[in-house]
């Protein structure tokens, strides 16, 4: 068994903390126990106490710092913890201990700008103050004034933290969590940590195209054969639109003043673009609804027949309106947080009363069945167009849903998307430049009128599905699209961190600024080349010749199901080791190095099988079955409803 | 036999590229990449039939393997016999199955695809429906067995179109609906054979399984040997020994003859043992742990009644069971029932182990409800499933027929034995009422975990011919195989749930077992079709009486002549693969299993399994492995004339 070195690796104590008063003698008692512990842990190295230092980046500050902090494992009912000490600096929330396994051992996925227990401000979403057994949700940019025993963080990326400061020095927990409060949420899109880092930048990534340039635009253009459109200059900075970019496709019968003209009676000036057409003819389409003060929709009828004009047969476009019926943002954020409930529990006893209740809690969050409403729209654009008719997404700003459809149509015509780098391109194209609001919807930026939705994650959500509806289909895993939803928490790239191409012009256009534009397309500034190896799918070159060029997905409801590795990752109590999903991606990557070495008539390299556990690489050690167990049961009674428990025929004519 | 699989491998791979879009259409539930693979053979072998029909027969996922499976062997193996070469809108035939009744101008109505009209006949052995009015015929092939109830739809004075028929209820999670033209008067001709065939017990007629014979090359009827099985473990040994106390049922009619109990116990122990176990089935080894020696024993429940009876005997035997291992000075005693069905049952005498009376023993309950609440469970999720899905309130649809949440707690009783044998070291005796439905349940589980031999498949045949067939899980009551009293309240899916779990813990460990999920639907499929003996009455005694295993073929013979199709390419070599399983019992973990429960409906079928990618590798691995094969060997051969003729030395050219 791999049990105990993993166990030995992970050194987890137990804590026995009761906050209970009855018990005041013992918790004296465990204190000191554990302050003697903590106060041997710090003087066992010599230098072990500059190893507790964080580690900072070129042009990172640390801001507070706490020592002796607790940092519990989830769900552990704060018994389980280890001790090191916790700082705010102007990048990330860090922790570090002496505890620390060796990275290279534990299997985990390792990045290089943030260590195991760290997390970038950008990705701290909610901090509750714990108060005795309860917790008390702090106010970003507010102070706290009293003592601080204890903060449960809860991350944009699902990820829970819980510390605690009952050994700390006087005063630490207070300044720790203010600083944490001010620097978590800043009020200034300057105050990101993308203008502070300081680290030489030599862009090494010439693969995805980032459509800023025309040629970008052009290549795309022939590429696809599409006829009847044409390249525009007329939002040449940006005097047309701020959100849209500086090289638009448009109709080709439209003249530029037209468009322009055109363009001021839709919201956000989001006049029809093109974004992707097939040969045939068809297009597909994106604009903003007509401005809510405009009455007539005579603009949008003119717009629409020049739509119809750019197909070669001259054929009614089809309008898909992902308004009606579909969720705007603040819907698809509660949905979120509802997901996030039942993927964070904040106790073992929540997590089992959960159980009991999962699937229709899990229905109650709506969130699958926004996935399904996305790719059922997409399925039927698709179809569409497969038909060679034009689809028009239109969308209130066109910048939300219509992001996560267009890509998803692409992605089910057109193999070109499919490709690790194919699918980097459609994000920045469809996402990055055509101007979903990143910045405003991972809230990097703190406002109070909070319009923060994970939109892209709905979109990553539909990609796994996709993923496990054809598994070969695609060169990327699912390793890929959760380290992708990460990285649109770490504030040093700036793919993820502006509204519009207009905003990240303005702020690299700024001298005073010294902004770097570093590209989260360049895996290597936060990963090396192992971690990067599990991004390829090996079913994807080696099952190439059975691939399809269009996907036909099943969209229901009931042909979805819970992403485990991106939700359930963070609860080492729901790994399983040595099973799950990992353990045939790990299967398949051998076999194809086997038929590779082969195919260059080299002998097979011997079977070296590993174990890895379900969550693998973003796996947090093993929980030892029984604690699991013994939690179950005291639950597990009673589910049925009374009446079927105390049916007499059933308890008393039982044959068994 | 291992030449001719690979063979067929490869050829499989060149079909499934060349007809990769053809290959959509034709794939099932589970087995998309057998049926490109069997399809094209198909072509090759019954060129009477055309291959088209089953291709299109999306409606008959298995029994399309099966049969296809069939016909294909039976074109290798041996000359139909029965009959004359068959028409086109005949249905296949296996060997002793004779045609009984048929109807022209009957329309299926299909809820999938609409009406279709053709021709629907009844064999001994099943009900078979041909369409007569589409491109690509549609087929429906149900062997009786699977039927449950049949009932008449309209009357005499029924009006429009298609209210007049049959519909037949199936144990398999859907229903058929036929529609006869009062005209022909059809249908009760079709009526009365159904009835006769698909109850033949009700009608004093034999199952089918007694007519059927069919040679195979392997028998199944030697998969299990029970000493053999039991040496594999390493019993006997210094604490257990086998008896052959029960070689004439005389102490309990219920287990089989072969038993293995600690060495310590006497006859008259034992016969003292049973008298205080309910049915007399007292505690004997199911699985005995190759280190420490800790053991999963099973029985039915201590016959304590309301007065709180005991049993000297029975503690000293439970103590014999905890000092044969070393390791443990105490004991689990699992009781499976919920508590409150365990004190209840002290009413009707039965009851459970009070601790005072059994010194250094742990009485857990385990919360499994009874066979009652899991046919009530399903039934509603049949009710969910079948025909159709409510897609806006599935997952709450779900959660209220309870399925998952059963299935959950059968696992989550299982993987605490594996905790107390596998992590504590300590013996653990298992138990319900009876112990044949919930004890096999978790005592099968818990094996499987634990001991990697039987995730193979010839281990899988033996662990239920053994938990299950041998300890006497009462098949013909539960299934009620060709009775017509289909609302008996014996019947219940204890097996399906067993099975069930299986395939939960099959998805958790992908590769940790040598059969894949077409392998437990055949087995399900089976289980009811009362083709093959191996699930048929309720002990090995009534088999031994009823000459079962001289008057019937064994599923496993079927299976086992074939067990390319049964294999999951995903497995990893035993030396390699985890030795202890431990799933997790969480619901977040626990899916419903659509490849069974939803196979009818076509649109919830798996576009491109896994499992077919990871087949396509290995085919090309083994491809190229066999090329580099013949490289070496003829560089060898090469190597060797070089060595024979002298090296040409004298050649002037060196550059």
């Amino acid at each position: 068994m791999e049990r105990d070195p993993v166990l030995k690796r992970y050194l987890l104590f137990v804590f026995l903390l009761q906050s209970d008063k009855s018990q005041n003698r013992t918790n004296e008692r465990t204190d000191n126990h554990i302050a003697a512990f903590i106060f041997s842990l710090n003087t066992s190295g010599e230098d072990s106490i500059t190893e507790l230092n964080p580690r900072l980046l070129p042009g990172e500050v640390v801001i507070a710092e706490a020592q002796n902090v607790l940092l519990f494992a989830p769900v552990s009912e704060q018994k389980q913890g280890k001790s090191g000490s916790l700082s705010v600096t102007n990048f990330k929330l860090t922790f570090v201990t002496a505890e620390e396994r060796p990275r290279e051992e534990s299997g985990q996925q390792q990045n290089l700008l943030l260590g195991e227990y760290d997390v970038c401000l950008s990705n701290v979403d909610v901090v509750y103050q714990l108060v005795g057994d309860k917790k008390r949700r702090l106010v970003p940019g507010s102070n706290v004034s009293g003592k601080v025993n204890g903060l449960h963080i809860l991350c944009k990326n699902m990820r829970v933290l819980s510390f605690s400061f009952k050994f700390s020095p006087v005063g630490h927990g207070k300044i720790l969590t203010n600083a944490l409060l001010h620097h978590a949420f800043p009020r200034r899109h300057q105050l990101l940590f993308a203008y502070d880092y300081r680290e030489q930048y030599y862009n090494c990534q010439r693969e995805v195209c980032t459509f800023w340039e025309l040629d970008d635009w052009k290549q795309e253009l022939s590429r696809t054969g599409c006829q009847g459109w044409r390249l525009s200059a007329v939002n040449q900075s940006f005097q047309l639109s701020t959100s849209l970019p500086q090289w638009l496709v448009v109709p080709q019968a439209i003249l530029d003043w037209q468009l322009g003209d055109a363009a001021r009676h839709f919201r956000g000036s989001r006049p029809p673009v093109w974004c992707w057409g097939s040969s045939q003819g068809a297009a597909l389409v994106r604009m903003a609804d007509i401005h809510p003060t405009i009455t007539e929709r005579v603009k949008e009828n003119v717009m629409l027949e020049n739509v119809r004009k750019s197909h070669p047969q001259r054929r009614q476009p089809l309008l898909l309106d992902l308004s009606k019926d579909f969720p705007n943002p603040r819907d698809v954020q509660f949905s979120y947080t509802k997901l996030r409930e039942l993927c964070a529990p904040e106790s073992l006893h929540q997590f089992w009363v959960q159980d009991s209740r999962f699937f229709s809690l899990l229905e109650s969050s709506r969130w699958l069945h926004i996935v399904s409403l996305c790719l059922c729209k997409a399925i039927e654009a698709a179809d569409a167009i497969q038909r060679d008719v034009t689809v028009v997404l239109q969308e209130g700003d066109g910048r939300d849903m219509c992001c996560i459809v267009a890509s998803l149509v692409q992605v089910l015509l057109d193999p070109h998307w499919r490709s690790l780098r194919g699918f980097q391109t459609l994000i920045q194209k469809e996402w990055v430049v055509l101007g979903h609001p990143f910045c405003t919807r991972l809230a990097h930026v703190f406002t109070t009128e909070s319009e923060q939705s994970p939109e892209f994650l709905v979109f990553l959500d539909c990609m796994w599905q996709l993923l496990q509806q054809f598994p070969a289909a695609f060169e990327f895993t699912e390793t890929y699209l959760t380290t992708l939803w990460d990285s649109a928490h770490i504030s040093v790239f700036e793919t993820f961190l502006f509204d519009c191409e207009h905003d990240r012009t303005k702020a690299a256009g700024d001298s005073n600024n010294h902004l770097v534009l570093r590209s989260v397309w360049d895996w290597g500034e936060q990963f090396q080349e192992q971690d990067i190896a599990l991004f390829t799918n090996p079913l994807y070159k080696a099952c190439s010749h059975s691939q399809s060029k269009q996907l036909v997905p099943q969209g229901g409801l009931s042909s979805l199901s819970i992403w485990r590795q991106c939700y359930f990752r963070w609860l080492p109590l729901l790994e399983i080791p040595g099973g799950g999903q990992a353990q045939i991606d790990l299967q398949h990557r051998q076999l194809s190095a086997e038929v590779a070495a082969l195919q260059r008539s080299e002998p097979a390299p011997e079977h070296t099988v590993t174990q890895v556990g379900s969550f693998f690489p973003f796996g947090h050690g093993v929980t030892r079955p029984g604690v699991l167990l013994g939690s179950s049961l005291t639950l597990n009674t009673s589910f049925l409803p009374a009446e079927a428990l105390l049916d007499s025929q059933s308890l008393l004519n039982a044959p068994d | 036999m291992d030449r001719k699989g690979s063979a067929e491998l490869l050829s499989c791979d060149t079909n499934c590229s060349k007809h990769a879009s053809c290959d959509s259409l034709a794939s099932d539930s589970k087995s998309s990449s057998l049926n490109s693979k069997l399809g094209q053979e198909s072509v090759g072998s019954d060129k009477g039939s055309p291959s088209k029909s089953y291709c299109s027969s999306s409606s008959t996922s298995t029994e399309n393997v099966v049969s296809t499976l069939e016909s294909k062997i039976k074109g290798k193996a041996n000359v139909p016999e029965s009959g004359p070469p068959s028409r086109p809108d005949d249905p296949p035939l296996l060997p002793e199955e004779k045609v009984q009744g048929v109807a022209r101008e009957v329309t299926y109505l299909c809820p999938y695809s609409g009406p279709a009209r053709g021709v629907l006949s009844v064999t001994n052995y099943r009900l078979h429906f041909r369409s007569m009015d589409r491109d690509t015929p549609y087929v429906v092939d149900v062997p009786l067995g699977v039927v449950s109830r049949i009932e008449k739809v309209g009357g005499a004075s029924s009006r429009g179109e298609n209210s007049y028929g049959i519909e037949v209820f199936c144990k398999d999670m859907r229903n058929l609906r036929f529609a006869h033209k009062q005209e022909n008067h059809s249908r009760r001709n079709v009526f009365e054979k159904l009835q006769q065939y698909a109850f033949p017990l009700s009608h004093k007629l034999p199952l089918f399984a007694f007519e059927y014979s069919e040679t195979w090359p392997e028998n199944g009827w030697t998969v299990h040997e029970p000493i053999a099985e039991l040496k594999r473990m390493g019993v006997p040994n210094d604490m257990w020994k086998i008896s052959k106390i029960n070689e004439n049922y005389e102490i309990c009619d219920s287990y089989p003859t072969v038993l293995a109990v600690p060495a310590q116990a006497t006859d008259d122990d034992l016969r003292a043992v049973a008298a205080f176990r309910s049915r007399g089935r007292i505690p004997v080894l199911s699985w005995i742990h190759p280190e420490s020696q800790a053991t999963i024993t099973r029985c039915s429940q201590p016959l304590v009644g309301v007065s709180g009876k005991r049993s000297r005997e029975d503690e000293r035997y439970i103590q014999l069971i905890m000092d044969a291992n070393a390791q443990s000075h105490k004991m689990f005693i699992m009781d499976a029932r919920p508590s409150a069905n365990a004190i209840a049952n002290k009413a009707k005498g039965g009851g459970y182990e009070s601790e005072d009376a059994y010194q250094n023993a742990e009485l857990v309950f385990l919360d499994i409800h009874n066979i009652h609440v899991m046919r009530e469970s399903l039934r509603k999720l049949k009710e969910l499933c079948f025909p159709n899905i409510e897609e806006s309130r599935w997952l709450s649809g779900v959660e209220s027929t309870y399925w998952l949440k059963h299935i959950k707690c059968i696992l989550a009783g299982a993987v605490r034995i594996v905790d107390k044998v596998e992590n504590h070291k300590t013996s653990v005796l298992v138990h319900c009422s009876d112990g044949w439905d919930r004890t096999a349940q978790l005592t099968a589980l818990a094996m499987l975990m634990l001991d990697p031999y039987y995730r193979t498949i010839k281990g899988f045949e033996v662990l239920i011919e053994k938990e299950w067939l041998s300890f006497g899980h009462k098949f013909q009551q539960r299934i009620g195989h060709g009775d017509d009293h289909h609302s008996d309240a014996d019947r219940s899916p204890v097996f399906l749930q067993f099975i069930d779990c299986v395939y939960q813990i099959t998805t958790q460990f992908p590769n940790a077992f040598e059969f894949n999920d077409h392998f437990l639907i055949t087995i399900l499929d089976h289980m009811y079709s009362c083709r093959f003996g191996t699930f048929l009455c309720n002990s090995d005694r009534e088999r031994a009486v009823e000459g079962v295993k001289q008057k019937t073929v064994s599923l496993w013979s079927f299976i086992n002549s074939n067990l390319d199709v049964y294999r999951n390419p995903l497995y990893w070599a035993p030396a390699t693969c985890q030795q202890v399983l431990i799933p997790i019992a969480s619901v977040r973990h626990i899916i419903l299993w659509k490849g069974h429960y939803c196979r009818w409906n076509p649109s919830m079928r798996p576009q491109d399994p896994v499992y077919q990618r990871t087949r396509e590798l290995l085919v090309l691995k083994e491809q190229l492995e066999k090329q580099a094969e013949e490289c070496r060997r003829e560089q060898q051969s090469r190597a060797a004339r070089n060595v024979a003729t002298p090296p040409r030395l004298a050649s002037p050219i060196h550059s």
